[in-house]
């Protein structure tokens, strides 16, 4: 690992690191680049997979994650591996989706290089294109990292309680923790790929690594807490009472696992016709009951999703966000996968060579579950 | 008022738990006849959302049998679902679900009467948990 420093020139944190990207291009280092782009009404950040760099006007530090980067990489490389180097920014949640992706088999990391940013959080999309304060979000969330103004009430749920916004497993970081934005940024050259990419490059060297490291160490240590009481807050959605309460306004669109980065299958179980009875078996139901909601299976559908994609949850919210309802589904996603993970000791994201514990085991392991 | 009568839906997998269920059967063993059995492949291919069905619907017991560690017919199936099984465990405790009305056991073709006392037991358990109060809800 190298840490360099590059100069911010003229306080434009944003236009240096886009300088910084079009320079990646230009040398075709990278053949093209997944980033933060505005779009035209500038109600909204989306990524873009651009090729030539005067087209390129990215904002890398966009407090919004509309949709998972990590899909749209296994989107472009599950059907052939890229055969030219394709840069992708991102967050710490989708290096971690990512990971978790190429561990189900459906992303292929060849000659893909992750350009991971800091991260301060990101805010709901209505927030974001509706920015109630003054200056603009990424101002905004800027300012909050010098305790200038408070973001906590934008934040996302999950990145109110995300315990690791370090983008660890990234070849090369753009960051900022420990340090003035407005001057200067770190680049962190974490492997050969990194390296590769940031030849040739002029970078000054970086001589305060333990600001960096004392000022990550501050942040874990504050989303941790904010973790624990978040769960210990949400530990009154107990029972079926509360659990059946918690789902009333679910209308079964599914959206929750087409935003989910880790719900990966092309064709759901719960929308294919195995679920699909004949009328008499409906009819059954209901005299069984004397009602039941349609469309039904609400909860089976949570439940079962839950159970499918809990182990590599990497908490990035954006089931939450997808939802039309607005079903806050991270009070119930942060307990669930925190116990599932602390059970199976696992970390989803933080080692590519870590098998998930699904498909691994020991044979003298939870001898008491299945016989007592 | 009637005794409850619980519901038990079993997934056996068909080389040793549903072969012992047949044994205690053509031994004449007797055992209380509350389980539904449904005769799968292997322990390792009951999916959740077979269990989570069954659970959901009213099924007051969900019994899922197994050959025993290390004599599975697919290698490691048993293993996989014993993982699945804490997986599944987990989240409903963490949801305040009834956990114990998932069982897993591991009962071998021989095993006649083990699977006979194995009902016996489970039988007596789920009662004293007394009828699946899912049942209530009409808006799952």
């Amino acid at each position: 690992m190298v840490d360099k420093i590059m100069k911010v020139k003229n306080g434009d944190t944003i236009g240096s690191v886009n300088d910084l990207l079009k320079d990646f291009l230009k040398s075709k280092k990278l053949q093209a680049l997944l980033a933060m782009q505005e779009v035209p009404s500038k109600a909204i950040s989306f990524p873009v997979l651009v090729s030539n760099p005067d087209k390129l006007i990215s904002n890398v530090f966009a407090p919004i994650l509309p949709v998972s980067t990590a899909t749209i990489i296994s989107k472009i490389t599950k059907v052939e591996g890229a055969n030219k180097p394709i840069g992708v920014i991102m967050r710490s949640c989708q290096i971690r989706a990512l990971i978790e992706l190429v561990k189900l088999n459906q992303a292929n990391m060849e000659n893909i290089v992750i350009i991971g940013v800091d991260c301060l959080g990101t805010f709901p999309i209505n927030t974001y294109s509706n920015f109630p304060e003054k200056t603009t979000p990424t101002e905004f969330i800027f300012d909050s990292f010098k305790k200038k103004s408070d973001v906590v009430k934008y934040l996302r749920s999950s990145c109110y309680t995300c315990k690791d916004p370090v983008p660890n497993n990234a070849d090369i970081v753009i960051g900022f923790y420990g340090m003035d934005p407005k001057k200067e940024l770190i680049i962190q050259i974490n492997s050969e790929k990194g390296k590769k990419l940031l030849e040739g490059i002029q970078l000054d060297e970086s001589k305060e690594k333990v600001t960096r490291e004392k000022a990550i160490k501050e942040i874990q240590e504050e989303k941790t807490k904010n973790r624990r009481e978040f769960i210990k807050a949400k530990s009154n959605i107990k029972g079926i009472e509360a659990l059946v309460g918690f789902f009333d306004k679910c209308v079964n669109c599914h959206n929750c696992m087409k935003a989910c980065p880790i719900c990966y299958c092309k064709e759901c179980l719960f929308e294919s016709s195995v679920f699909n009875f004949e009328a008499n078996k409906y009819i059954g139901k209901a005299e069984k009951k004397g009602l039941f909601k349609m469309p039904n299976d609400s909860l089976l559908f949570h439940t079962t999703r839950m159970n499918h994609m809990v182990v590599s949850c990497v908490g990035c919210g954006l089931c939450e966000q997808a939802c039309p309802s607005d079903i806050p589904l991270m009070e119930i996603i942060i307990p669930i996968s925190e116990n599932v993970q602390k059970e199976f000791n696992y970390i989803p994201g933080s080692d590519k060579e870590e098998k998930i514990p699904m498909v691994i085991y020991k044979e003298d392991e939870y001898q008491d579950v299945g016989e007592k | 008022m009637e005794e409850f009568e619980p519901k038990i839906v079993g997934f056996l997998c068909n080389w040793c738990s549903y072969a012992g269920a047949d044994l205690a059967g053509t031994s004449r063993i007797q055992y209380p006849p509350n389980i539904r059995i449904i005769k799968v492949m292997c322990s390792g291919s009951v999916d959740s959302v077979y269990i989570m069905r069954a659970f959901l619907e009213g099924a007051d017991g969900v019994f899922i049998g197994g050959c025993h560690p290390g004599d599975c017919h697919y290698q490691d199936g048993n293993y996989k679902a014993r993982r699945k099984a804490v997986l599944l465990k987990s989240i409903l405790e963490t949801l305040g679900l009834e956990k114990d009305r998932i069982w897993i056991r591991w009962v071998s073709a021989s095993e006649g009467q083990k699977f006979a006392d194995t009902m016996k037991e489970m039988t007596d358990e789920i009662k004293k948990l007394g009828p699946n109060p899912i049942v209530k809800h009409w808006n799952i």
